[in-house]
């Protein structure tokens, strides 16, 4: 397939992996990244200029209402596939962070719909996910921050019983001296900014576009702080 | 009466249900995490994976269990004259559960709920008499972790006669159960009529069960107390994007849930009520109050006969925030489909923004809804009496019925007469106010909220209960703030102060 890429011209390329990206096409997405890289842009020249810029079509579409979430995640899939080429080489290259989400439903709860929507949008926007699933206490929140180097800890739940229980892990981070360095996202259905704010938390996310934003802004920020 | 309910399937298609439903519980199966629900099911025959949570059922157990269950489950009250059984008191209605937030009545601010707001929403349901059962409205921020469902039963029992449903956490079984005996007066009197009617949602779709609702299953089925669960699926996000596949995948979770009730305690009544969702795609928004939830509650319901079982559910609910045209056509629309087609249970009223707060207004307005479907229920009751043949004759061509005895003797019991609804014409209506349904509904909720609420306790019970939780929100009933108590003397004909008082509105 590369052979067929390799001629058209730059502009045409990018376009091309952007529609692949829109439409929800995982292979062509991946066949042009190793085209962009093949021809010397660097990781970070073919994540923002082919990457993000298809999805920020996406997001714009889905949020003036012209792309349904089937089609996000699709294109989201895409994205998690160009990001999985790109990723290994912008580590080496010391492209700038774009960040990495730890994301898991609290403790006793197993409802999970809202934050796996939440995991697949955060790849769509290039985030890498890591997905601890339901029921998850405090030791497996710590030990995956301190595995993956989180820059974000998303929790999530549907219960009013387990929603306490987002407290319990931010105080455990507090005390575990991780607590500074990391965002905080919450969200599920019973929780407001209120208590994302009682509980020490970063922000409250209502849906998985305001997480997704939330978290894109909160890691400019985070990264302006560590250059300044 | 409805004698035949509106029917989407043919038989031939209802049994194709419940096969594709078995097919789906024998092949694929469910994640049961709760692992003392895998030792019953294991125990009963079902198909345990080794060193893991999968179940699978086999046809023989799902369908001996099922042929189990009841036809009849009834809700008790500490007064039994408050007793209602489904489907035979049909429709049977129950308000809407659990909203985490509020309307506050003073403000109109949607806000956290807490305990004092229970114990008027409790008087409220009291009070109007299209409700059948209190289904804890709202949660109660104040409440300490270690006491919530306590502080939301005791608000809750203490100025509400009717019947109370209720769903609360493992770690509270024994304080809810021990609650309910202090104000029974014993365990033995509390068993003999057990007041208290459980809830819970034991399946997480797609096909899972989860730990602590299945927890709170198995535990009351043990008891002998009465509980049902609700099964909530959302086609698009949990359920296949059909209304057939989130019919067949519902009907299949339903089963599971009953077969463990009936393998824990043969015999036990439950319900078969639900809460069938199509999920907004464009932005995957929950929307109970979408027409699709009709349209499946009328697929459950022929279901519910197929199997025996009294059914219903969340039915009626709105995505709408504030009391306007949407929030009467969601309830209504949904009402009517559901009623029509023979659900028994109406889970509804008082809930807005997709079950995510409370508001009085529409708990009013609901009871109104709730008095049109008693209404279509009725039916049009042909006798040969009610032909009035003699009468037609009597008054003959040209005549006039209005000023007949036969006309005198029904004019308050034919047609409905409604509170909320307007009927006035536009000088007229403009000349008492100009209010709309949601500021009608506002003068019923002061008119209710601003009198006395005698405490249901006994002193003593009070005081037994005051200590033996030391630590709940112990809430009193009183006006929301802002709103003074009506004095005495108006506590006459209450139609006859609502008269007065739009009449004095019409003034200022």
């Amino acid at each position: 397939m590369s052979e067929d890429l390799g001629h058209l011209p730059l502009e045409e390329l990018l376009e091309q992996i952007q529609d692949n990206l829109y439409g929800g096409h995982p292979e062509p997405v991946v066949a042009g990244v190793h085209e962009l890289l093949r021809r010397g842009l660097t990781p970070y020249e073919a994540l923002t200029q082919g990457l993000i810029a298809g999805m920020d079509v996406v997001g714009e579409d889905f949020r003036t209402g012209k792309l349904f979430v089937p089609q996000v995640l699709m294109a989201a899939k895409a994205m998690k596939g160009g990001m999985e080429v790109l990723r290994p080489l912008l580590a080496e290259t010391g492209a700038p962070r774009i960040g990495t989400l730890v994301i898991g439903t609290v403790k006793g709860d197993i409802h999970d719909i809202g934050k796996n929507l939440v995991g697949m949008m955060m790849e769509g926007a290039g985030f890498q996910v890591v997905n601890l699933g339901i029921n998850t206490d405090v030791e497996k929140f710590l030990h995956a921050v301190r595995e993956h180097a989180a820059d974000i800890l998303g929790m999530s739940a549907l219960l009013t019983t387990t929603m306490p229980y987002m407290r319990v892990v931010i105080q455990a981070l507090k005390e575990a001296g991780l607590r500074e360095k990391l965002i905080v996202l919450v969200g599920g259905a019973p929780l407001n900014a209120d208590f994302a704010k009682s509980i020490g938390a970063d922000a409250y996310c209502r849906d998985a576009a305001k997480a997704v934003e939330t978290a894109k802004r909160l890691m400019a920020e985070k990264m302006g702080a560590a250059l300044a | 009466m409805i004698r035949t309910p509106a029917a989407y399937l043919t038989e031939g298609e209802v049994r194709r249900v419940h096969e594709a439903s078995l097919e789906i519980l024998e092949q694929v199966g469910l994640l049961v995490r709760n692992a003392r629900a895998r030792e019953i099911f294991a125990k009963h025959g079902c198909k345990v994976e080794a060193g893991g949570e999968n179940v699978r059922f086999p046809r023989g157990v799902v369908e001996q269990h099922r042929a189990g269950i009841p036809p009849k489950f009834t809700f008790r009250a500490r007064d039994p004259q408050f007793d209602r059984t489904v489907p035979d008191d049909a429709p049977v209605v129950i308000s809407g559960s659990s909203a985490p937030d509020m309307v506050d009545p003073a403000t109109g601010v949607a806000r956290r709920a807490l305990a004092a707001d229970i114990a008027r929403i409790a008087r409220l349901v009291d009070q109007l008499p299209n409700y059948d059962i209190f289904s804890v409205s709202t949660l109660a921020d104040d409440a300490p972790p270690a006491f919530f469902s306590v502080t939301r039963l005791y608000a809750a029992l203490k100025y509400c006669r009717k019947p109370v449903r209720i769903s609360g956490p493992p770690e509270e079984l024994d304080s809810i159960l021990k609650l309910a005996h202090i104000i029974a007066g014993s365990k033995g009197a509390y068993m003999e009529r057990p007041f208290i009617t459980h809830h819970y949602c034991p399946c997480v779709s797609p096909l899972t069960m989860d730990y602590d609702s299945t927890e709170t299953l198995i535990y009351y089925a043990e008891h002998g107390l009465p509980g049902h669960p609700t099964l909530v699926p959302n086609a698009g996000l949990t359920s296949p994007l059909t209304l057939a596949g989130t019919l067949v995948q519902g009907n299949a979770e339903f089963l599971a849930a009953v077969v463990l009730e009936q393998m824990v305690r043969p015999g036990k009544a439950t319900i078969y009520s639900s809460l069938p969702t199509v999920a907004d795609m464009r932005t995957g928004a929950y929307v109970p109050g979408a027409i699709e939830t009709g349209m499946l509650f009328m697929g459950v319901a022929q279901m519910a006969r197929f199997y025996g079982v009294p059914c219903g559910g969340y039915i009626g609910l709105s995505n709408a925030k504030v009391n306007d045209a949407q929030s009467g056509f969601e309830t209504g629309m949904a009402g009517v489909a559901a009623l029509l087609s023979g659900n028994h249970l109406f889970n509804m009223a008082g809930l807005l923004d997709a079950l995510m707060s409370f508001d009085f207004a529409k708990a009013v307005i609901d009871d109104e809804i709730v008095a049109m479907l008693r209404r279509i229920q009725r039916g049009l009751e042909l006798t040969e009496e009610n032909f009035a043949l003699d009468v037609i004759r009597e008054v003959g061509p040209g005549g006039m019925f209005a000023d007949h005895l036969h006309t005198l003797e029904r004019m308050r019991t034919t047609g409905f007469l409604p509170e909320i609804a307007d009927r006035d014409p536009r000088q007229g209506w403009l000349e008492k106010g100009g209010l709309d349904a949601q500021g009608r509904a506002m003068l019923r909720v002061r008119d209710i909220l601003t009198r006395d609420a005698p405490s249901l306790f006994a002193p003593e019970v009070d005081a037994r209960l005051r200590q033996e939780f030391a630590g709940m929100v112990a809430a009193e009933f009183a006006p929301p703030e802002g709103w003074t108590r009506a004095p005495d003397e108006a506590l006459s004909d209450r139609a006859e102060r609502r008269r007065r008082r739009l009449a004095q509105q019409a003034e200022a």
